[in-house]
């Protein structure tokens, strides 16, 4: 079929809707007198939950860190440290997400927009990479000197092989979870289920973006 | 403009570009209760826009964009139905029956598959092209430069002629 041919099927399509299509003023006019939340209204509310929370905990931690400082051992503030710290890059992940939530305007040109929504939630992806990064010291914050000093080989060696398992899972991950990864069997794994589905199809989006912003 | 009069001007400026909406809709969404939830979240967003909008572009040109935005983010359908109030439960558009035979409408269907198959954006770019809008308003909708419009397009159109010849074969 040529293009002229695939031009006029269409101009029989919109022919055929303007005979047949039908707007329902009614319904149009609820519109007009409802109070409309913006369009990412709906996301906002649980981003700023999500800092509020996060800022009630790592004060919570930081004065615990504080206040323990001079009878603490060594590993539980160690992980207490570097754990508040990752709390604290995750919560200006979703500052960033807040400022852009504020930027999106619907009805600037479609590559804009479809690009700051798409690095929008796929920003989140920052966020389990913090989580991820977490996991050794899980591993390590109940270490003390009284558990080093009375225990025996087999309790070292099973202790060693779990903080460096977490360690080498915690650090490939970190690595790992990245856009580019996206279609690997692993990662479909781990980010398999509904509440992942908007942040897999953002980054499909964001590929087709990126194709587009390339002039060729 | 008095307040009072802007539903007016609203309604008869979705009167006027109803089918954008319609075609839209129509190429983001197959299924039908999806389609006229589609339908009704781009309304609310031209609505929630209306205010904004100056005739820097034409009626036509705000429309897409908000259509073309609303539909390629609509995958979020749980949390999109959150945003539209229980209480507009009712279709915005409605078709008429008509009657759904013969070769051509065969063909419009054929056709309307392909562009589901593509990708969002190619899709976005197809519907724009079928609807012969000029490269100018093209990038002014999609947002990039009209000899990037033109690469695309072509690269669409052979993509497209390409799966037609392979059904007539």
């Amino acid at each position: 079929m040529e293009d002229v041919e695939i031009i006029n099927l269409w101009k029989s399509y919109d022919k055929k809707l303007a005979e047949s299509l039908l707007l329902n003023r009614r319904n149009t006019e609820d519109i007009t007198k409802i109070k409309i939340r913006s369009f990412l209204a709906s996301m906002r509310p649980m981003k700023i939950f999500n800092i509020l929370a996060g800022i009630v905990w790592v004060v919570f931690v930081d004065t615990l860190i504080i206040k323990l400082f001079p009878y603490a051992n060594f590993f539980f503030l160690f992980s207490a440290i570097i754990h508040v710290l990752l709390t604290k890059l995750a919560i200006g992940i979703y500052l960033y997400q807040l400022i852009l939530i504020y930027l999106v305007d619907i009805s600037e040109p479609v590559l804009a927009t479809q690009d700051k929504l798409a690095r929008l939630r796929s920003s989140t992806l920052w966020v389990a990479r913090f989580l991820f990064a977490q996991l050794p010291l899980w591993t390590t914050f109940y270490w003390n000197k009284s558990m080093l000093d009375n225990g025996n080989a087999f309790l070292y060696t099973i202790q060693i092989i779990v903080t460096l398992f977490f360690t080498l899972m915690a650090v490939w991950l970190f690595r790992n979870t990245r856009y580019e990864n996206r279609d690997k069997k692993w990662f479909r794994l781990i980010f398999n289920g509904i509440e992942w589905q908007p942040l897999i199809k953002s980054m499909e989006l964001l590929s087709q973006v990126d194709e587009y912003k390339i002039e060729k | 403009m008095n307040p009072s009069d802007k539903p007016d001007l609203f309604i008869a400026v979705i009167q006027a570009n109803k089918g954008i909406i319609y075609k839209v809709a129509n190429s983001y969404c197959n299924n039908a209760a999806n389609r006229k939830d589609l339908v009704q979240e781009i309304t609310v967003q031209l609505w929630k826009s209306f205010n904004n909008y100056t005739d820097q572009y034409k009626y036509s040109t705000w429309i897409y964009r908000i259509a073309l935005n609303t539909a390629i983010s609509f995958y979020r359908k749980e949390n999109r139905r959150k945003e539209v109030p229980n209480d507009l439960s009712g279709s915005i558009l409605d078709m008429v029956d008509t009657n759904n035979t013969g070769e051509l409408e065969e063909k419009i269907g054929l056709l309307q598959q392909f562009i589901s198959g593509l990708k969002e954006l190619d899709r976005a770019l197809m519907l724009l092209y079928l609807e012969e809008k000029s490269q100018k308003e093209i990038a002014e909708i999609i947002g990039i430069s009209e000899t990037n419009v033109a690469t695309k397009v072509n690269r669409i159109k052979k993509l497209l002629k390409q799966k037609f010849s392979t059904v007539k074969t």
